[in-house]
């Protein structure tokens, strides 16, 4: 239970003051705290302890702005998940924690010209077992390509790229992903030999826990104009995948944790929490992190990518149509683990800034010159996954999410540990349930299934329409769930 | 002796011995329960691990169980039994066998160590670890 200042200081915003302490009362911030969220959800971001986390966060040297928290805020390490943080590029610190061990987890929506009548109960079971068959997940999973060493720094450094030219997917995907899946900045040579190990067995692999692979019905549209331009309509068929960047990026996580603890003492940093580990942008620690935190990131567009060509796959295996002829483009592929370098506006002046997302999705809004041409007018989609069970959304982006370093929120938000949830739950049963709502779950285990429990996260609604209320991403569709694979 | 924890996100262990070695022992065993729920591990291959012992005790075990868990996710090993010495270096020895979906059924895929809230304290009873996993 965290008894710390949260003042109201605008609908859906809460702040921490810069003289807030701490309960040790040595706490020194240098910007205030802002969570976003609703009045209903303060008593459990309170529960969770979080708050004190995005305080703690606010420490850091060269943040700007403020250190923020998203509606799903939740308890994490170092970092709150749901916390952005934004450090100057010239002065201020880079920290892993501030991006998670899953660099770039992250989700990617593909839409279809398939109607929900196009596809009885029969046809979604066959869709998600050949979904299953096809893409590899669950603990261990190991894809059905074992790359060399040559061909893993290859992916390392030209990310989604690189699936497409070796024949995953098309070419107009790129266009359709966060950075067109690549950061340049990536260099293989800072990656250990034990992140290539692990990662040469895993590019093209679901995983486990809370990634998932969903066929999802577009049950309401909030924003026609939006919806029209991102190629989204009722009762349409689209496909959702979320996962990150497997062993590879968990050991570059890892790997450089390490580093920049180290690094703390040599640059004289004080910090609050061992996880808030960090290192000047401009240190040779900070700059090689940073290489190698985009290697990772490039690891999991290319993941994301041969998952989508052997989702379009299972389509045309089961459909008997190609997937060009089922309308399977993509609409978008965020991250939301992830530090970038953007430019943005800081008490009216442009600064260039290392933004941290850490359970946080970019939202730009219309105009910004990162975003596809095709959205320039209605700004980026973000995508929000729900669980299992419940409901996604698809956003857009806005100017007013400037505030927030250009961010949103990212997901559901866990209220209940894992384990918690394992216990309360058979996944049989859970199974059972789903199937009766139509929901059809083929997942790796049946653990999995009560793990990932809808109950045991908030509901994504609240976190997203706090969002929207805050105008830092508004809502233009939601998809409900048909079939699932879990990890 | 080890026990579960918790966490809204997460899980860990609280690992105990009458020594370091074995409470770095422990918290190796607790953290395969976690992978394979429990189930029972035979120990029909053995892995050697060194780790320089050059800061602290901390992060010795941090670089021990992520050890652990790099040979898990690169070999698709799971290990039931450990034999740890710490002198200045770590060696230790894992038991265990290849993961079988079907034999050791399915806990949780850990996808690190953390340095969150770790703690190695000693009493009179020996040493008790306490870390968390993120997952």
């Amino acid at each position: 239970m965290w008894s710390g200042p949260l003042n109201k200081i605008g609908e859906y915003r809460y702040e921490i003051p810069k003289t807030y302490r701490g309960i040790n009362g040595n706490l020194k911030m240098r910007v205030p705290a802002l969570i976003y969220a609703s009045e209903e959800m303060l008593p459990a971001i309170r529960k969770d302890n979080a708050p004190k986390q995005a305080a703690n966060v606010a420490t850091l040297p060269g943040i700007v702005g403020r250190s923020l928290a998203m509606p799903d805020i939740h308890w994490g390490y170092g970092f709150p998940i749901g916390g952005v943080a934004a450090t100057d590029a010239e002065e201020g610190v880079i920290s892993p924690g501030g991006v998670g061990f899953d660099i770039n987890c992250g989700v990617r929506l593909v839409r279809t010209n398939l109607k929900i009548g196009d596809l009885d109960r029969n046809k979604i079971r066959q869709l998600v077992d050949e979904l299953f068959k096809n893409i590899p997940s669950g603990v261990g999973s190991q894809a059905k390509v074992r790359l060399n060493r040559a061909q893993l720094d290859d992916v390392l450094q030209m990310g989604a790229r690189w699936a497409v030219e070796n024949g995953y997917g098309w070419e107009e995907d790129l266009e359709y992903l966060e950075e067109n899946g690549c950061m340049e900045i990536a260099d293989a040579s800072y990656v250990s030999e034990k992140a290539k190990e692990r990662g040469k067995s895993q590019v093209g692999s679901l995983g486990a826990g809370n990634h998932f692979l969903e066929i999802q019905r577009v049950a309401e549209i909030f924003d026609e104009n939006a919806a029209k331009i991102y190629g989204v309509e009722k009762d349409q068929i689209v496909v959702m995948i979320h996962t990150g960047s497997r062993g590879c990026g968990h050991q570059i996580c890892s790997d450089y944790l390490r580093v920049l603890e180290q690094a703390v003492r040599k640059y004289n940093i004080s910090l609050p929490d061992r996880q808030l580990a960090c290192a000047p942008v401009k240190s040779k620690e900070g700059e090689s992190y940073f290489k190698a935190m985009a290697c990772a990131a490039n690891f999991a567009w290319a993941n994301r990518q041969m998952i989508v060509h052997w989702v379009r796959q299972s389509f045309e295996n089961v459909l008997g149509r190609d997937a060009e002829e089922l309308g399977m483009h993509i609409v978008y592929d965020v991250c939301h683990n992830i530090a970038k370098v953007e430019e943005h506006v800081v008490d009216g002046k442009k600064m260039l800034l290392y933004v941290h997302r850490k359970g946080a999705t970019r939202s730009f809004g219309p105009g910004r010159k990162e975003i596809p041409k095709k959205y320039q007018q209605v700004g980026q989609p973000v995508l929000i996954p729900g669980d299992m069970g419940t409901e996604s959304y698809l956003l857009r982006g806005t100017n007013e999410s400037e505030e927030a370093f250009g961010s949103t929120c990212h997901g559901a938000g866990r209220v209940m540990s894992r384990h918690q949830a394992k216990r309360r739950w058979n996944g049989r049963e859970i199974a059972r349930m789903l199937e009766q709502r139509g929901i059809y779950a083929h997942p790796a285990s049946w653990s999995v299934m009560a793990e990932e429990s809808p109950d045991a996260y908030k509901d994504v609604s609240q976190v997203v329409n706090v969002t929207h209320g805050a105008g830092l991403s508004l809502k233009v569709a939601k998809m409900v769930p048909l079939g699932v694979v879990k990890g | 002796m080890y026990k579960i924890i918790e966490h809204t996100a997460d899980v860990g262990i609280e690992a105990h011995g009458k020594t370091l070695e074995e409470a770095f022992e422990e918290a190796a065993k607790g953290m395969f329960a976690i992978i394979t729920d429990g189930s029972k591990i035979e120990g029909k291959v053995k892995r050697k691990i060194e780790i320089p012992f050059d800061r602290d005790e901390e992060i010795l075990l941090v670089d021990w169980l992520n050890e652990l868990l790099y040979i898990h996710d690169v070999e698709g090993l799971v290990f039931g039994e450990f034999d740890v010495k710490i002198n200045d270096k770590l060696v230790g020895y894992a038991y265990g066998e290849k993961y079988d979906r079907q034999k050791h059924g399915y806990g949780m895929d850990i996808k690190a160590v953390t340095y969150h809230m770790l703690e190695i304290k000693r009493n009179k009873k020996g040493v008790t670890i306490k870390v968390l996993f993120d997952i």
